[in-house]
């Protein structure tokens, strides 16, 4: 066991650490304060990534089958924690280098692959995620956006709710009922956002402009070779690349990061002398390092080769826990920070409370871990 | 990083788990507030597991795996200091070792009786003595703790003193208490797992009940959290992260003790169940150092000053 990162390591991220300092604006931070999804950060991220393309840092885990250089799990976790602590300066498209692209080489038709992996290497494209709908957020399974083979096209009505970037995406990975049984009934179609029919409405949020939207498909009309795996095969397919999901975003850096922030914000005030605010601190120190160990023996798990199972989960909660010690500490001892004294410490905020309701709740994240990691017998339905 | 068991590692723990076989569970109508095995204790030694931080291809993180699953047991086994503390001062220090902080010899102190070497770390340094019946309370009958515990009634004069650095005994310390909290945590959650999902009411297992599953599942996260954190504070030596190895331990403790007592119903006030020889240990090891919040002023300074 050895937790210290490798001289290889420590080279990669400094790599990345370098190209951020050389390639992001002087008022980045404040730039950041856009949210991930606004148009601003997606314009520049579409040049971001396309820059990042050409160092070959976009997709370096990627095995080299794909194109990537094949560096691992150590390094995508790396690659993840820097560009978080930035900012996430990738917009959307962490999310095609983290699960999009893996899933589409994985399940992806010859003709999905040509069409679509490509601009994600070119750091060009942004796809959106439609999952969630009105009645349906953590009882994913009840969705009903329902898509009808008629003629050798699907055609597509129904709602989806919650949708991050859909205002901008040129794809939509689309979660649609093909049949009522339950999760053998839902089958994943890739819609470009263009086609007839759809309809995008962005939802004000706590959270920054342009994250969160409703997205209304009026017989919308794709190819049947639009779809994505095998019908009903959608639920195998969301599992696994939401597994990738779980593990993409390493929130716990930024939430760590955040608290540096504010000590040093406290500190800098003199502000950082009473013990209950240092207890406090540490505290919340104790919850990111805890969830940091957490999330590595998962990554771990990747690295020998393992399934990854419920123990995510746990992980996940972990990093829940942290950011939300994290996001309250600022809120109780510098509450100027979200009134524009810190635009590092708000966009902290803004991303932190996201964590206990993005990719799965964290009720559903207990869930998970009472019945699989627990292995308690299962609660009666 | 690399958050693998290594063979040796591996070796250590299959080791330990056939040796320490006879002493899983708790003897039979044995209903003592705390349980002690000279026979398990004799065996750990002989067989050097309280010995492997010294070892070259063993190290500290191994070591923290032993003192964790030791913990385990409902035995209660003087492991942490020997393995973490005694190498640093002196490995010949006779056992069981009984670590104070120099200022602050007034509470119970675990394992303590004549024969014993009191290792008092300090502003003054690190300094010891052998401890004799002059200078020990009567053992005390009526502890609820699940340690033997007696008090100091007095220091010599003269004590041994050490080249140690206080420093870093004390974050040795931490780092070894961490991670006997660890195992403790770890032994706790399993029993009161076994317990709700065999005890039914209202027709089923209570474990099927969301108001306990949640909970459980918040503490097994803390568990799991505790485990990591520990085995890092002993990989990477740093005073921080002991700092906040102790901490979460200490936190998590507080939590947990509260709820398995408390989904154990009626029996988790007996002693029928063994679940007081883990969480009695636990609660007195929330009091170790000072508490959370000593610990949370030690973890500050280490990272930011």
């Amino acid at each position: 066991m050895q937790f210290e990162w490798t001289a290889e390591q420590d080279a990669f991220r400094h790599k990345i650490r370098d190209f951020l300092h050389a390639n992001l604006p002087d008022d980045w931070e404040k730039f950041s304060e856009h949210g991930p999804a606004s148009p601003a950060l997606t314009a520049f991220a579409r040049e971001f990534c396309v820059k990042l393309a050409e160092a070959g840092i976009l997709f370096p885990h990627w095995p080299v089958e794909m194109g990537g250089e094949g560096l691992g799990p150590w390094e995508q976790q790396i690659l993840s924690e820097e560009m978080w602590i930035a900012g996430e300066p990738r917009g959307g498209q962490y999310m095609n280098v983290n699960w999009i692209g893996p899933t589409l080489e994985k399940y992806g038709s010859a003709e999905q692959k040509a069409r679509y992996l490509e601009p994600i290497t070119r750091g060009e494209s942004l796809w959106c995620q439609g999952f969630s709908e009105p009645d349906a957020g953590s009882d994913l399974a009840s969705l009903r956006t329902r898509a009808t083979l008629t003629d050798g096209n699907y055609v597509i009505n129904g709602q989806k709710i919650w949708t991050s970037y859909a205002g901008l995406a040129d794809t939509c990975f689309l979660l649609t009922r093909t049949s009522d049984d339950r999760k053998k009934g839902i089958t994943i179609i890739l819609v470009p956002m263009d086609t007839p029919g759809i309809t995008v409405r962005q939802i004000p949020s706590l959270i920054g402009e342009g994250d969160i939207h409703e997205v209304f498909f009026d017989d919308v009309t794709v190819p049947e070779t639009a779809r994505f795996g095998a019908e009903g095969q959608a639920w195998e397919i969301v599992a696994y690349s939401l597994r990738n999901e779980r593990l993409g975003i390493p929130r716990f850096t930024l939430a760590r990061a955040a608290l540096d922030r504010g000590v040093a914000m406290l500190q800098g005030q003199g502000r950082f002398t009473r013990e209950h605010v240092r207890i406090e601190a540490a505290r919340c120190a104790a919850l990111c390092e805890a969830a940091g160990t957490a999330n590595y023996a998962v990554v771990q798990k990747r690295v020998d080769g393992l399934a990854i199972g419920a123990e995510s989960s746990s992980a996940r909660y972990a990093t829940v826990m942290a950011e939300r010690a994290v996001c309250e500490f600022v809120v109780e001892f510098l509450p100027e920070a979200l009134a524009g004294a810190s635009p590092y410490l708000k966009m902290h905020h803004q991303r932190g409370i996201v964590a206990g309701v993005a990719a799965g709740a964290a009720e559903i994240q207990l869930n998970i871990i009472a019945s699989d990691v627990l292995e308690l017998p299962r609660e009666p339905r | 990083m690399d958050l693998s068991l290594n063979e040796d590692q591996r070796q250590v723990l299959d080791f330990i788990d056939s040796l320490a076989r006879p002493f899983a569970g708790v003897p039979l109508h044995d209903v003592s507030l705390a349980l002690e095995s000279a026979d398990l204790d004799a065996q750990l030694l002989e067989n050097g597991f309280l010995d492997v931080m010294a070892v070259e291809e063993l190290g500290p993180v191994t070591a923290a795996l032993v003192v964790e699953k030791l913990a385990r047991l409902p035995f209660a086994v003087e492991a942490a200091a020997s393995s973490f503390v005694r190498p640093l001062i002196d490995a010949e220090l006779p056992r069981p070792l009984c670590l104070v902080e120099e200022g602050r010899v007034t509470g119970p102190v675990r394992f303590l009786r004549p024969g014993a070497t009191i290792v008092v770390v300090g502003p003054s340094g690190v300094r010891s003595f052998t401890a004799d019946d002059s200078m020990i309370a009567p053992a005390q009958e009526d502890t609820l703790y699940a340690y033997p515990v007696a008090f100091l009634t007095a220091l010599p004069d003269r004590m041994a003193t050490h080249e140690a650095d206080p420093a870093q005994v004390l974050r040795a310390w931490r780092v070894a208490i961490a991670a006997e909290m660890a195992g403790l945590l770890g032994a706790a959650l399993a029993a009161t797992v076994t317990y709700v999902s065999e005890r039914k009411q209202f027709g089923r297992p209570l474990a099927t009940f969301q108001a306990m599953r949640h909970r459980l599942a918040e503490d097994q996260v803390m568990t799991n959290s505790v485990y990591w954190l520990a085995l890092r504070a002993a990989g990477t030596g740093d005073p921080g992260d002991a700092a906040l190895a102790l901490l979460h331990a200490q936190d998590a403790a507080k939590r947990v003790c509260y709820d398995y007592h408390q989904f154990l119903g009626g029996m988790g006030m007996t002693l029928e169940h063994p679940l007081h020889l883990w969480t009695y240990r636990l609660k007195l090891l929330t009091a170790e150092l000072g508490g959370r919040g000593e610990q949370g002023l030690a973890a500050a300074t280490a990272l930011w000053g």
